[in-house]
């Protein structure tokens, strides 16, 4: 009895806490939906009166939009990819090999995660315009990264320790090289944490905002947070709200696939059986 | 098929500390070679320098009479068999035992699958194929550790203590099926183990290490009967051999609870030592009630009060305390240390006829017979009486 009682007040804490949660979420694709010109009528409505697809025509006919969300995903993915990578080979070497200074590295990667991004950006502005890679994804790419690789090594070399030593240690004696074995037996086994990385690093690059609007000035580079913070309605005397609500669906929507995905990736557990459990 | 000789072999870590010292072994094509030890011996590092996992601080390690210290594992061409397995979880079990071929380029995939499947056939792995390791059992995933080992044509097989994961049931099995494979394949092999039953059924030769450096290389039966030293005889043999601080008297030998004359050919090797370590198997003993005249002959009997009787069924021990000087064990203690056993006290084991109906607390006669006993020196341990042949008494 005891049992069901407290799974009920379980379920009950559960709702609760998904209604508080979901509510911003569930008014933004209400707003979304809703007439531009008459949303903020007399008698407010949670749901819209009238559904319409008005505000999603708007956004996609926008330029400023369509332009950012395409730097959005360029950059978001190009970061992604190169900290990805670079984080592997350097987590492998910090939870696999001994070398002078590995805590000194470590440590300066968690001191560079714990810096704040805000005192960055008056340098960066306006190192990034003496160089010429001001308003420019490679100029946005690279702060990114800087701010994305210290929690990717530190999560990645936390998945490579979990890998037994003698996993590798078989292959080489099988016959592989260091190479072969990093890429046959330790990448797939660690495949959950790249992933996990991956997605994480994605993730922060998507929804960056800060540097995205210090160091862009155009459609050039400027990132979909950016953007959004430029918009105005179809005409200058429409609330550019709907419009904004409908961008911002759209640009929760890959987040959201990309979770959906990969849930079951990230679940680490993919050693089980390698050795006597 | 190769032979491997290691000569003057030394690994030291950073500190200095010399893991493996000063190791010469050679073992011949086709051997089945067993490294036993006390835990932290050094026997897996000789293993692992062997494959090649550890670098040689010096020495020269020759497989096949080609020097392989500065060769990666890969280029040795050995198999190993490891503690946990080592199986790729992402991989099934045929992926697993073909990992290896695959690594070799230019091997059709027609011929990969024909070796696998016949590995897996000698195996009884076939119906698994298709599984992942982490479903299988601890004695399937130790099947497919040796599949993915005899698939290769290695010069040589490495185990690692394989069985040490395994019930006690399962090992047994494991351990025919290792030494049937191994003499159906006639491969050389290394087998590293702490386990003293395992040294014993398996191996063509044993090699004892102690602190990194071998203490005796020899058959089983050898390193049962004529141990070099104390800690060759008291690691190999269950329950240990007693060992009993002893006096030597005017060609008399003076133990705790009895006083005998020692036999001539032992007297020469004792010499002038006063004190000496007398090692006693346990099962050298016997009660005297049940032990018929013609074998008595060669032996001597004495009382003891018997404090604890084991009977298991097949034999039965008694644990019989006796009164010592501390000054004299304290040679012993050490040893016990090292042998990862208690010394509680000084006792003798001693392993009766399961005949025998000696009770808990009761007194009985106990014979053994002397030739059968080993002299140790107090100092170094060494067995004084090793080269002695002691001829038959007469009346037996």
């Amino acid at each position: 009895m005891s049992g069901r009682k407290t799974s009920n007040w379980w379920t009950f804490w559960g709702i609760l806490i998904l209604i508080w949660a979901a509510f911003p979420l569930l008014w933004m694709v209400s707003l979304s939906f809703k007439d531009p010109t008459t949303f903020r009528s007399a008698e407010p409505s949670f749901f819209p009166q009238e559904w319409t697809w008005t505000n999603y025509e708007t956004v996609f006919s926008d330029e400023l939009f369509t332009s950012a969300l395409r730097n959005s995903f360029g950059i978001a993915i190009i970061a992604t990819a190169i900290s990805v990578v670079i984080a592997m080979f350097a987590s492998y070497a910090i939870a696999r090999l001994d070398f002078r200074g590995k805590k000194l590295l470590l440590s300066m990667a968690l001191g560079i995660a714990m810096f704040p991004q805000a005192a960055l950006v008056g340098p960066l502005f306006n190192m990034w315009r003496g160089l010429g890679i001001y308003d420019t994804w490679i100029g946005l790419i690279i702060p990114y990264l800087t701010f994305a690789l210290p929690l990717s090594i530190w999560t990645m070399s936390a998945f490579f320790r979990q890998i037994p030593w003698e996993m590798e240690q078989a292959a080489q004696v099988d016959g592989a090289t260091a190479w072969q074995a990093f890429r046959k037996v330790i990448v797939p086994l660690a495949a959950p944490g790249v992933f996990t990385t991956a997605i994480l690093t994605f993730f922060f690059c998507w929804n960056e905002f800060l540097l995205a609007i210090s160091l862009t000035s155009t459609d050039r580079a400027r990132t979909v947070p950016a953007a959004l913070s430029f918009f105005t309605g179809a005409s200058q005397f429409e609330s550019p709200v709907t419009a904004v609500m409908a961008a911002s669906v759209v640009v929760t929507i890959p987040v959201v696939i990309l979770v959906l995905l990969f849930q079951r990736r990230i679940v680490a557990g993919l050693t089980a059986g390698a050795v006597k459990g | 098929m190769a032979e491997i000789t290691m000569k003057n072999v030394v690994k030291k870590y950073g500190d200095g500390f010399p893991a493996v010292n000063d190791v010469s072994l050679d073992i011949a094509d086709g051997e089945f070679m067993i490294l036993v030890g006390p835990s932290g011996c050094g026997k897996s590092t000789l293993l692992r320098m062997i494959v090649g996992l550890e670098d040689i601080t010096s020495g020269d390690m020759l497989i096949g009479g080609k020097r392989v210290n500065d060769q990666a594992p890969r280029d040795r061409n050995l198999a190993m068999v490891f503690q946990n397995y080592a199986l790729y979880p992402h991989l099934s079990v045929f992926e697993n035992i073909a990992f290896p071929l695959r690594l070799r380029k230019n091997l059709p995939e027609e011929e990969i699958r024909k070796k696998v499947e016949a590995a897996a056939e000698t195996l009884e792995l076939t119906e698994h194929l298709d599984r992942k390791p982490g479903n299988l059992s601890g004695g399937q995933r130790q099947r497919v550790a040796m599949g993915r080992a005899i698939v290769r044509d290695a010069d040589a097989f490495l185990f690692d203590e394989p069985l040490s994961n395994l019930d006690a049931k399962l090992r047994g099995q494991m351990r025919t099926e290792i030494l049937r494979m191994q003499r159906r394949l006639g491969i050389t092999t290394v087998y590293v183990t702490h386990d003293q039953t395992e040294a014993m059924t398996l191996g063509d030769r044993v090699a004892l290490l102690r602190k990194g450096e071998i203490q005796q290389v020899a058959t089983p039966r050898e390193l049962y009967e004529h141990p070099v030293n104390m800690f060759v005889a008291g690691f190999i043999g269950s329950p240990p051999m007693n060992f009993v601080p002893a006096e030597s008297i005017d060609g008399q030998l003076k133990l705790p609870f009895v006083t005998f004359d020692l036999p001539a050919e032992m007297r020469e090797a004792v010499g002038d030592r006063h004190h000496v370590i007398v090692g006693i198997r346990p099962e050298r003993f016997d009660d005297a009630s049940v032990i018929d005249d013609a074998h008595r002959g060669g032996g001597i009997t004495f009382p003891v009060d018997v404090e604890v009787v084991e009977w298991l069924g097949n034999e039965q021990f008694a644990y019989i305390p006796y009164d010592v000087d501390d000054e004299l064990t304290s040679g012993l203690s050490e040893l016990e240390k090292e042998l990862d056993s208690e010394r509680m006290r000084s006792q003798l084991v001693v392993a009766l006829d399961p005949s025998s109906r000696v009770t808990d607390q009761s007194k009985a006669e106990i014979w053994f017979d002397p030739r059968h006993l080993h002299i140790f020196d107090v100092d170094s341990g060494e067995n004084l009486t090793n080269e002695v042949v002691v001829a038959p008494a007469a009346t037996a």
